[in-house]
């Protein structure tokens, strides 16, 4: 069996329902960080994967991009969340509700 | 220097503002006075070395901004925006030298200096998105002067003022880019500027769209009526300065919208809806002036009398011919020497008794006669009394708007009989009648800083009554080459409408029998005329 | 000769202006003094000026443009003809009169220069208004002798009543004023000139319905200044300003001003005399009408004022049925003994403390000698007897009508010089004659200063004289201008009956009146009857008026401004309110909690791709779905 396109595309959107559901649900503020960055790569496949079928290397220089943005975003939001668990002893979502409106 | 007038006339109280943080703050009244009298010295020099003989476009400045898309810094005035401008650098030089305020005087004039940069912009502007900067930095000191200095209910005031105005524009801002739209769409680039807009003929569809978008911006600015409720609020609860830059020159960037776009943009559309516009004047006119005499609080009486007046510049310029449009834009300055100083005069008494309410006052005219005497002129010329600079323009706008329809006309007239009937009743309530209230019995007459600011605008106010004519002369040009003759020019191609037609005629053509009395070859010949037919 | 002309224009502006610098300050004699000087020289140059006329010249300058726009093109221009010198001898020689007079009457007023500044401006507008050559010129007069008016009879302003007449006065002129400029605006549109000359050289070129209007509405125009009515109530409210104000302003001068009119543009009203007609026929109206109210009033001034309304009502008969000439003669021959009898009526004011009621004077003729025979040669020239001046133009005015074979209005203008002659000498009846009342209220009447009399002394003359002395001369002059038509009855003995009769009626009048007030018995039976309370009540107009327009448009204002706040404002702020309601009630979206929020992110996204897809459904779809809705 050949891999097309296809089957790169259903996997993304497989990984983009995980990394949904993992947004929704999670009350841990670490997990919350690993469903993003399955929400992201989940893009990442499939913009490389059209890039390569498309022969346009757009894509993938796009995916070079998210890559770079998602390890700055993870390493500021460490850096905050580690900054949060020293203040409050917990990382649980309920707590922050400074934003509230 | 003379080639970037207009440019230096703009910036140059938004850098003396910028640089008036670094002066001290005991010495900044005196700062700001300089700096407004050195603005409006400059304008008058820009009168001094204005082409009178000339109707077109002058001091014309031009910088490519955005090329790609035709927006540019494009400046340029003509007689219509000249004296617009000399009015609200002279408004604001009064304004700032009559300043009672005590708080924060300092913020209060660096605000005032800004506010006068947008407004010498906006009516020195040629190209629509530089005027529509300039449109909406103007509300942002306005916004800060009523929320800091104002009344009880000014952040209400404030707040309603700022969103009500700019949602009218932001629909205007619209129109604007579909304006550029259709201009690239005939002539396959980019333009802001007005007078390349001037040249675009539009079918009447657009024109009709193009026309309403344009109309929310003007008359919510006016403000016309049912738009005009913002303005009471604003007239309440703004210090007396704040009162006196919107009444004086803040309204009239609608009807100069007006003037300046609309009608030259869309002639078909303007003919084609002065129904509309002109019976919501008519409104605007008669309404505004019985809800004046309702008021029991003086300021409001001034406020609303002011909206009134509004009604009779917009039945001029909706006249569509000389009269009415020379009219209209003269009475667009003398509304502003008039209110503005009523809005004084206001401030005067507010100052010593900090009430507006008139059940507050009665019998000021024997403790204060002076102060007596120039309100009674000021009001007089408010009612447009013949030799004082209202009447010139009501008469000329009723004239126009006559040969629309007589019936407009006559509704439109009663502008001078309510007109009469609140200010002579707000007159009578604190002038006349015995002093009543103890507090009035030794208030001080008008002093030498007040009548400074008061005595100037009342010489205006005659002289321009009694000689109008260096005003109205380069109106009278501006207005037949920059309005009427393009929309003559305009409605008589074939996307013009017969309506259009029938209405406006050509502004350079000029009977006979009126050329045979030419103003020049008679003026000052004392001649005795023994004919007996000079009855 | 010009320079009579500025002098005779400007010198009542100079002496203004220079009282005016006074205004603030306390009574200083030389104001006074200035003000009368700079009139007597204004009357000098009129003079000469007349003297010019008479020997055929006319003369016209133009100062300098005023209002040039468009075609419009409005000078300031001064024209001296016929017409013109006879109206500013008229205004000079009574206003000089005036200003002499009030040096005495203003005496112990201590706003003594400010009313010499107000009445030198007047006689300045009025002078305007006369010698202009333009409508709109006229308009400037017409305007300005409005506020001064206004000023004037507001002059005690600490009177509520006074302000009150005021403020009437003013806003119902305005009324007038509004019908005027609409008048003028029809001439501009049909003319394209408002100068008199180009006026008449176009006018016959005009159709007969634009003419009309014109001639309609200059003439409202006209009925609000001379207080015709039904824009007469402010006239006798008018008279709370000090006398001599009412004898320059509201008998001789200002409210001439619509007859003046009326004779100015009479190329025009000779063109229409279906209007011409109706002008004669209110004027017949308000003759009879204001001579009614006059019979029974209780109050001396508001006796001449009406007085005034019913011989403004002459005028305007003769004015409408084309003899204006004689209209202006009558102008002239009442602006004399009518300011007398004001001035006369001021005397007896003063020396009664400013009690106006005529029932509690009586016998005053014993202590003020003077006023007396002032006050009632001047009724008796107002009565119109032979040789005084108003025989001459008040029965010229019945020949007019009878010769024009209107014999309704003969017979109205007829009853009503009966009427004319029974109140003006029951006025001075009741104040010159009889038991000496004013003493059981402790008045102690003195006479005005010599001065006062002395001054007044030349209108006693001119109220005599004027009639058989300047009838012919002016005649001459101003048939150069104004239709001539010598108006004869040619049948010698209808002449003569006509003439003899209404003498003998006049007089009969006059003797009815004395006996019936010299007791000054009032007649409890007769004043309580309907008539009585309905003349005295002045017909009920003012308080008809004021229910019918004063009431409702305060309510209406009160309304409006009600409607203002909870419809016009209230709406603007509904939509804001929306707004606001909205973000309240979703606002707890934005309960700060991230996983919630994230919820509600997803939840967008999905919304978002749902309608994307189902867009794209439709878009691909068109064809069938357009199919499926036909179907």
């Amino acid at each position: 069996m050949e891999i097309t396109l296809t089957h790169y595309l259903v996997l993304s959107t497989v990984l983009f329902a995980i990394g949904l559901v993992g947004v929704m649900r999670r009350k841990n503020l670490l997990m919350l960080f690993f469903a993003t960055e399955i929400l992201l790569n989940s893009v990442n496949i499939a913009l490389v994967a059209i890039s390569h079928y498309h022969g346009d290397f757009t894509g993938q220089l796009f995916a070079f991009f998210i890559i770079a943005i998602a390890a700055s975003e993870v390493a500021v939001g460490l850096g905050l969340l580690v900054l949060w668990f020293k203040r409050e002893n917990k990382i649980d979502l309920d707590i922050m509700t400074s934003m509230k409106g | 220097m003379i080639d970037h007038i207009l440019s230096i006339l703009i910036f140059f109280p938004l850098v003396a503002g910028v640089l008036g943080f670094m002066v001290n703050k005991d010495s900044f009244r005196a700062y700001g006075i300089a700096v407004a009298g050195i603005e409006f010295l400059l304008s008058l020099w820009l009168w001094y070395a204005f082409d009178n003989s000339n109707g077109g476009f002058q001091f014309v400045e031009m910088a490519a901004l955005v090329p790609a898309f035709g927006i540019s810094y494009q400046l340029g005035i003509d007689g219509i925006s000249l004296f617009i401008i000399i009015m609200s650098t002279l408004v604001t030089f009064i304004g700032i030298a009559s300043l009672t305020e005590t708080r924060n005087v300092k913020n209060m004039i660096i605000t005032l200096l800004v506010l006068e940069m947008t407004m010498v912009g906006v009516f020195a502007a040629m190209d629509a998105i530089l005027f529509y900067v300039f449109w909406e930095l103007s509300l942002v000191p306005m916004l800060y002067l009523i929320g800091a200095w104002g009344g009880p209910k000014r952040v209400y005031a404030s707040i309603k003022f700022f969103l009500y105005t700019f949602t009218g524009s932001l629909v205007m801002l619209v129109g604007m880019i579909f304006m550029a739209y259709l201009y690239q769409q005939a002539t396959g680039q980019w333009s802001f500027s007005f007078t390349e807009w001037y040249r675009v003929v539009l079918p009447m569809n657009y024109q009709l769209w193009l026309f309403a978008a344009f109309f929310l911006g003007f008359a919510i600015k006016v403000p016309m009526f049912p738009f005009h409720t913002w303005l009471p609020y604003a007239h309440g609860q703004a210090p007396t300065i704040g009162s006196v830059i919107l009444a004086a020159v803040l309204l009239k960037m609608g009807t100069y919208g007006f003037v300046r776009l609309s009608l030259p943009l869309f002639p078909d559309a303007s003919v084609f809806f002065i129904p509309l516009v002109v019976v919501l004047a008519l409104i605007m006119i008669v309404y505004t002036a019985m809800v004046a005499y309702a008021q029991e609080d003086i300021k409001q009486v001034v406020a609303y009398s002011s909206v009134s007046h509004m009604g009779v510049i917009i039945l001029g310029t909706f006249a569509l011919n000389i009269e009415g449009v020379s009219g209209s834009v003269f009475l667009m300055i003398g509304h502003g020497i008039v209110s503005g100083a009523l809005f004084l005069l206001v401030g005067v008494i507010y100052d010593r008794r900090h009430t507006k309410m008139m059940n507050e006052f009665g019998g000021l005219a024997s403790v204060m006669p002076r102060y007596a005497t120039i309100f009674g002129i000021m009001m007089m010329a408010s009612v447009g009394l013949p030799l004082t600079i209202n009447f010139v323009g009501e008469f000329l706008s009723l004239l126009g708007i006559y040969k629309v329809s007589m019936m407009y006309a006559l509704v439109g007239g009663l502008a001078i009989i309510v007109g009469a009937i609140y200010m002579l009743a707000a007159y009578k309530k604190v002038f006349f009648g015995n002093v009543t209230k103890r507090e009035n019995e030794n208030l001080p007459d008008v002093n030498r800083t007040e009548l400074y600011a008061l005595i100037p605008l009342t010489i205006i106010a005659i002289w321009l009554g009694v000689y109008p004519k260096p005003v109205l002369d380069p109106i009278d040009r501006s207005v037949r080459e920059n309005v009427l003759n393009i929309m003559y020019q305009k409605v008589n191609t074939e996307m013009g409408t017969p309506e259009a037609r029938a209405l406006i005629s050509d502004p350079y053509a000029i009977k006979e029998t009126i050329t045979a009395a030419a103003p020049e070859a008679k003026k000052h010949a004392a001649v005795a005329h023994h004919t007996p037919e000079a009855r | 000769m010009e320079m009579y002309l500025y002098i005779a224009l400007f010198a009542p502006l100079v002496g203004s202006l220079t009282a005016a610098l006074f205004g603030a300050s306390k009574k200083t004699m030389f104001t006074g003094l200035f003000a009368s000087g700079m009139l007597f020289a204004s009357f000098v140059s009129s003079l000469l000026l007349l003297i010019g006329v008479l020997e055929g010249n006319t003369y016209h300058v133009e100062m300098m443009t005023w209002i040039a726009t468009g075609d419009l093109y409005v000078p300031f221009g001064f024209v001296v003809n016929e017409v013109t010198v006879t109206m500013m001898m008229v205004v000079t020689t009574v206003s000089t009169v005036v200003h002499v007079y009030s040096i005495g009457y203003m005496d112990h007023d201590k706003s003594f220069n400010r009313f010499f500044s107000y009445l030198s401006a007047f006689v300045f507008s009025m002078m305007v208004l006369v010698m202009s050559d333009n409508l709109l010129g006229l308009f400037i007069g017409w305007e300005g002798v409005g506020v001064c008016s206004w000023l004037l009879i507001g002059f005690w302003y600490h009177k509520e009543s006074a302000t009150w007449a005021a403020n009437e006065a003013f806003i119902m002129n305005r009324i007038a004023d509004l019908a005027m400029l609409i008048g003028i605006f029809i001439i501009y549109w049909n003319l394209g000139t408002l100068q008199y000359e180009g006026i008449f050289a176009g006018v016959n070129e005009l159709n007969h319905g634009v003419l009309t209007a014109a001639g309609i509405f200059l003439f409202v125009g006209a009925m609000g200044k001379s207080a015709q009515f039904p824009l007469h109530t402010w006239l006798a409210d008018a008279m709370e300003g000090p006398t001599p104000v009412s004898a320059l302003i509201h008998a001789a001068t200002m409210v001439t001003a619509g007859v003046y009119l009326v004779v100015r543009m009479n190329p025009l009203y000779d063109l229409i005399p279906d209007v011409g007609l109706f002008i004669a026929s209110l004027g017949a109206f308000v003759a009879m009408f204001a001579a009614t109210m006059a019979l029974v009033n209780r109050d001396m001034k508001r006796i001449i004022a009406y007085s005034t309304l019913s011989q403004l009502g002459y005028m305007f008969v003769a004015a409408g049925l084309g003899a204006y000439w004689v209209a202006l003669f009558h102008l002239m021959a009442h602006a004399f003994f009518k300011a007398l009898l004001f001035l006369g009526a001021g005397n007896v004011m003063h020396a009664m403390d400013n009690e106006l009621d005529p029932f509690k004077m009586g016998g005053l003729r014993k202590a003020m000698k003077g006023t007396f025979i002032m006050m009632t040669l001047a009724s008796v020239a107002l009565a119109g007897i032979f040789p005084f001046a108003g025989f001459f133009s008040k029965d010229l005015i019945l020949e007019v009508a009878f010769v024009e074979h209107h014999y309704i209005l003969y017979t109205v203008l007829l009853l009503t010089a009966g009427l004319t002659a029974f109140y003006s000498f029951r006025l001075v009846s009741l104040i010159f004659h009889g038991e000496e009342r004013y003493k059981l209220f402790g008045f102690h009447p003195h006479e005005a200063y010599k001065y006062m009399l002395v001054a007044m002394s030349p209108l006693l003359i001119l109220a005599i004289i004027a009639g058989f002395l300047f009838k012919g001369t002016y005649y001459e002059m101003v048939i150069a201008m104004l239709p001539a038509g010598e108006y004869h009855v040619h049948n010698q003995v209808v002449y003569w009956v006509m003439t003899i009769g209404t003498q003998l009626f006049v007089i009969a009048a006059i003797l009815f009146a004395y006996r019936k007030y010299e007791n000054a018995k009032i007649d409890l039976k007769v004043e309580s009857g309907f008539f009585y309370q309905l003349l005295f009540n002045q017909y009920y107009i003012p308080k008809l008026y004021d229910e019918l327009f004063s009431k409702p448009y305060v309510e209406l204002s009160k309304m409006m401004w009600k409607i203002d706040n909870a419809v016009v404002d209230a709406s603007v702020d509904g939509i804001a309110n929306v707004f606001y309601g909205t973000g309240n009630k979703t606002h707890t979206m934005q309960n700060g909690n991230l996983s919630s929020m994230l919820r509600w992110m997803v939840l967008g996204l999905v919304a978002l791709l749902v309608s994307a897809a189902v867009f794209i459904g439709i878009v691909t779809n068109a064809d069938a779905i357009m199919k499926l809705l036909g179907a």
